[in-house]
């Protein structure tokens, strides 16, 4: 086997072993010049990694669960100390802040009479009961209110009242610090106003953002190569109206069908994302149909295809076997321009309200969740924004490079 | 000439007829429909609600009812807001949509061949450098995380302009946050686009020619190459004008607009039949226009396309 293995190796006109040099091989030798496109399928790799791996680092403690809500680590910033001291270093800039109003408020009372915040003082007020949630609606502050019982000693102010209940809180926390396990959560993105980690959520928005973004151009890929080769192969009055389909299908305003298909499908089914990336699938296809039907019309007359024709080759065989695999490096090429598109798209319907719904975010979720919340908690908008961005930097870079490397003809191929 | 442009009027008759049959049939033949909220109607309420709005006919007939009404423009009143029907909302909003669309489209265009040219005519030094990486930039950042961040730091943090709603509130200044949003992936792919189409003319025998004539450099760059380079971009004015359409929708919604953006996410979420439908055919009506006037000015530009 090995000896008329050798027989049939190439040799040159010195007699040298030639080896060949598949498609693939050569493609990877120019994708590897090409830096920005080396760099970018790395960082698509460690997205992919990372996000495959969630469930089993979550498990391993290394992140945190995405949907645990703990509400006295609501809105911390990006940080790498324990939750604890932030919530400490938040109750005591807040009691400091407080401090200061009461006191300017007290010399404009003594000055006027009047206190902005408890009214004008006509002596003891009689029957004031402190509720718990009568605050600064204007702060943010922790929304722990877990044991602090009545106040007998509340007095008018409100402002004062919520700096006794911010004391309280913060003897509280101070003294838990040790034996309470959310206090020694690192959350390294900070949180979101419901104190889950935003870490974790960015990661799991990803998991199903990738999802979206991979069975969606898969589904995209299989039936635009189907439906082009079918088109493209067999050809004549066929093709003819496969073709007008598709002219039509580009005529339709693409996003507004996809509003209309989930507009369509309704609240309820809407969370589930099969529906969203079938419905995004449903109108993608079109420019990968072409695309092959193009490349198979160019190939279908050449000299291998017609022995395999001679030969007896059925026509799936024939698409299947000769014609495709010849197309597979255009295929490639615009699959990986598709995801990029299909991910943004995915992410656009959520942020309208019209994809993934909760418990489950996608990055568009997280995005329009950080876009509510960014007056006070601008990490909330920019850890996801960064995230995504980084990602479909890297797809669109690599897409370029896969370009480049798979074209036989590109100007760079040395 | 006038027998191109009546046969491509009338074929945009067809396409517009499948976009409303299409649409129709695939919202109505859905479970649910405007009427089904949490709380159970009264069944002699839903049956004057249905009769009101011509509901309970036979679909067939509802089909060509609508069809009838859009043939005398007549849009119907909105299932969820009782004192407006689509056609005012579509006449208040359109304009906005209109404006803020069109300014979008002028400044990428214009922007965006700048930056071509320059970076064309700079190729592989920095200025080339410093077009190309914010055109990547530009391709890769979604509508609505640029949206936001630009307000979060324009209209936030240094307040140079207002953070959203419209000329009636802020004056002219309200619209230049969301045209610059709406307009920077299309400027970025322009400028891409005009850079590459340059580049190519530039290395052609009549720019060649007009070099050897002894032609000052400004002529030849303004009245030789831009007038060959400039074809594709005015082919990607269609897309690029349909782009911004329906990037308007996210756009709105961010910045507070009051164009038909807006409107048409809540149709959806409500499933309010006639708004949706109004809004898709506006929406149709006005992208099928698009393309056809940009067909009809490359005609203009290039002789070489003949109208047959």
């Amino acid at each position: 086997m090995s000896d008329n293995k050798k027989e049939t190796q190439a040799v040159n006109e010195f007699n040298q072993v030639m080896k060949p040099v598949s498609l693939w091989a050569d493609a990877w030798k120019r994708l590897r010049k090409n830096r920005m496109a080396l760099v970018s399928l790395y960082i698509v790799s460690f997205y992919i990694i990372i996000t495959l791996a969630a469930p089993l680092l979550s498990s391993m403690g290394v992140i945190h669960d995405y949907k645990e809500q703990i509400l006295s680590n609501a809105s911390l910033a990006p940080s790498f100390k324990p939750a604890g001291a932030l919530v400490v270093a938040k109750l005591e800039k807040r009691i400091v802040d407080l401090e200061e109003t009461i006191k300017s408020h007290q010399a404009l009372e003594a000055e006027t009479g009047y206190n902005p915040s408890s009214g004008f003082n006509f002596g003891p007020t009689a029957e004031v009961v402190p509720t718990e949630g009568e605050v600064d609606p204007n702060q943010s502050f922790s929304l722990n209110f877990g044991g602090t019982g009545t106040d007998t000693t509340a007095s008018a102010d409100p402002l004062a009242r919520e700096l006794e209940f911010q004391k309280t809180e913060l003897e509280r926390v101070k003294a838990e610090m040790e034996t309470n396990p959310s206090a020694k959560k690192v959350y390294i993105l900070g949180t979101d106003d419901l104190g889950r980690d935003m870490f974790s959520r960015i990661i799991y928005g990803g998991r199903i953002s990738l999802a979206i973004g991979i069975v969606g151009t898969l589904t995209a890929a299989l039936v635009g190569i189907i439906f082009g080769a079918v088109s493209g192969y067999i050809g004549g009055w066929l093709d003819n109206l496969m073709m007008r389909f598709v002219d039509i299908m580009y005529g339709l305003p693409y996003m507004l069908m996809v509003i209309i298909i989930m507009a369509m499908i309704g609240e309820k089914a809407r969370g589930s994302f099969v529906i969203l990336f079938i419905a995004i699938a449903l109108v993608s296809w079109l420019t990968i149909a072409r695309v092959v039907r193009g490349q198979i019309i160019s190939l279908k007359n050449s000299e291998f295809v017609e022995a395999a024709r001679s030969m007896g080759a059925s026509v799936p065989r024939i698409i299947f076997r000769h014609l495709l695999p010849n197309t597979l490096g255009v295929i490639v090429v615009f699959s990986t321009l598709l995801m990029p598109s299909f991910i943004m798209n995915e992410s656009f319907l959520s942020f309208l309200g019209l994809g993934v719904s909760a418990p489950d975010a996608s990055w568009g979720t997280l995005v329009s969740e950080g876009v509510k919340a960014m007056e006070y908690s601008t990490w909330q908008l920019l850890g996801p924004a960064i995230a995504m961005t980084i990602f479909l930097f890297s797809m669109n870079f690599l897409g370029d490079g896969l370009r480049d490397a798979l074209d036989p003809q590109s100007k760079n191929r040395t | 000439m006038a027998r191109y442009f009546i046969r491509r009027v009338l074929s945009l008759i067809p396409t517009l007829l499948i976009i409303i049959t299409l649409s129709f049939f695939m919202i109505r033949l859905a479970p649910g429909g405007p009427f089904s909220r949490e709380k159970d109607v009264p069944e002699i309420i839903l049956q004057n609600l249905l009769k009101r709005y011509h509901m309970d006919e036979s679909l067939g007939r509802q089909y060509l009812r609508y069809l009838g009404d859009i043939l005398r423009w007549d849009l119907g009143p909105s299932f969820r807001y009782r004192d407006i029907t689509v056609n005012e909302m579509i006449d208040q909003g359109l304009p906005v949509s209109m404006a803020l669309g069109v300014t979008a489209l002028v400044m990428s265009v214009f922007s965006g061949v700048a930056v071509g040219i320059i970076s064309a005519l700079r190729q592989n030094k920095w200025p080339d450098y410093v077009a190309v990486s914010i055109a990547v930039v530009g391709i890769s950042v979604p509508l609505f995380v640029m949206g936001p961040v630009l307000q979060l730091f324009v209209g936030m943090r240094w307040k140079i302009l207002p953070m959203g709603q419209w000329v009636s509130v802020h004056g002219w200044k309200a619209i230049i946050l969301p045209a610059l949003t709406l307009s920077f992936p299309y400027f970025a792919y322009i400028a891409r686009l005009s850079r590459a189409s340059i580049l190519e003319v530039l290395r052609s025998d009549y720019i060649r020619t007009a070099r050897a004539k002894g032609l000052k450099e400004s002529v030849v760059v303004w009245k030789h190459v831009l007038k060959g380079a400039l074809l594709p971009v005015v082919t990607y004015l269609g897309p690029a004008f349909s782009g911004i359409v329906v990037g308007s929708v996210v756009v709105e919604s961010v910045f507070l607009v009051p164009g038909i953006g807006r409107p048409f996410v809540q149709s959806a979420i409500n499933r309010d039949y006639t708004l949706i439908m109004g809004e898709v055919v506006v929406y149709s009506i006005v992208l099928i226009m698009a393309n056809l006037i940009v067909d009809i000015i490359y005609g203009f530009l290039d002789p070489r396309i003949s109208y047959k």
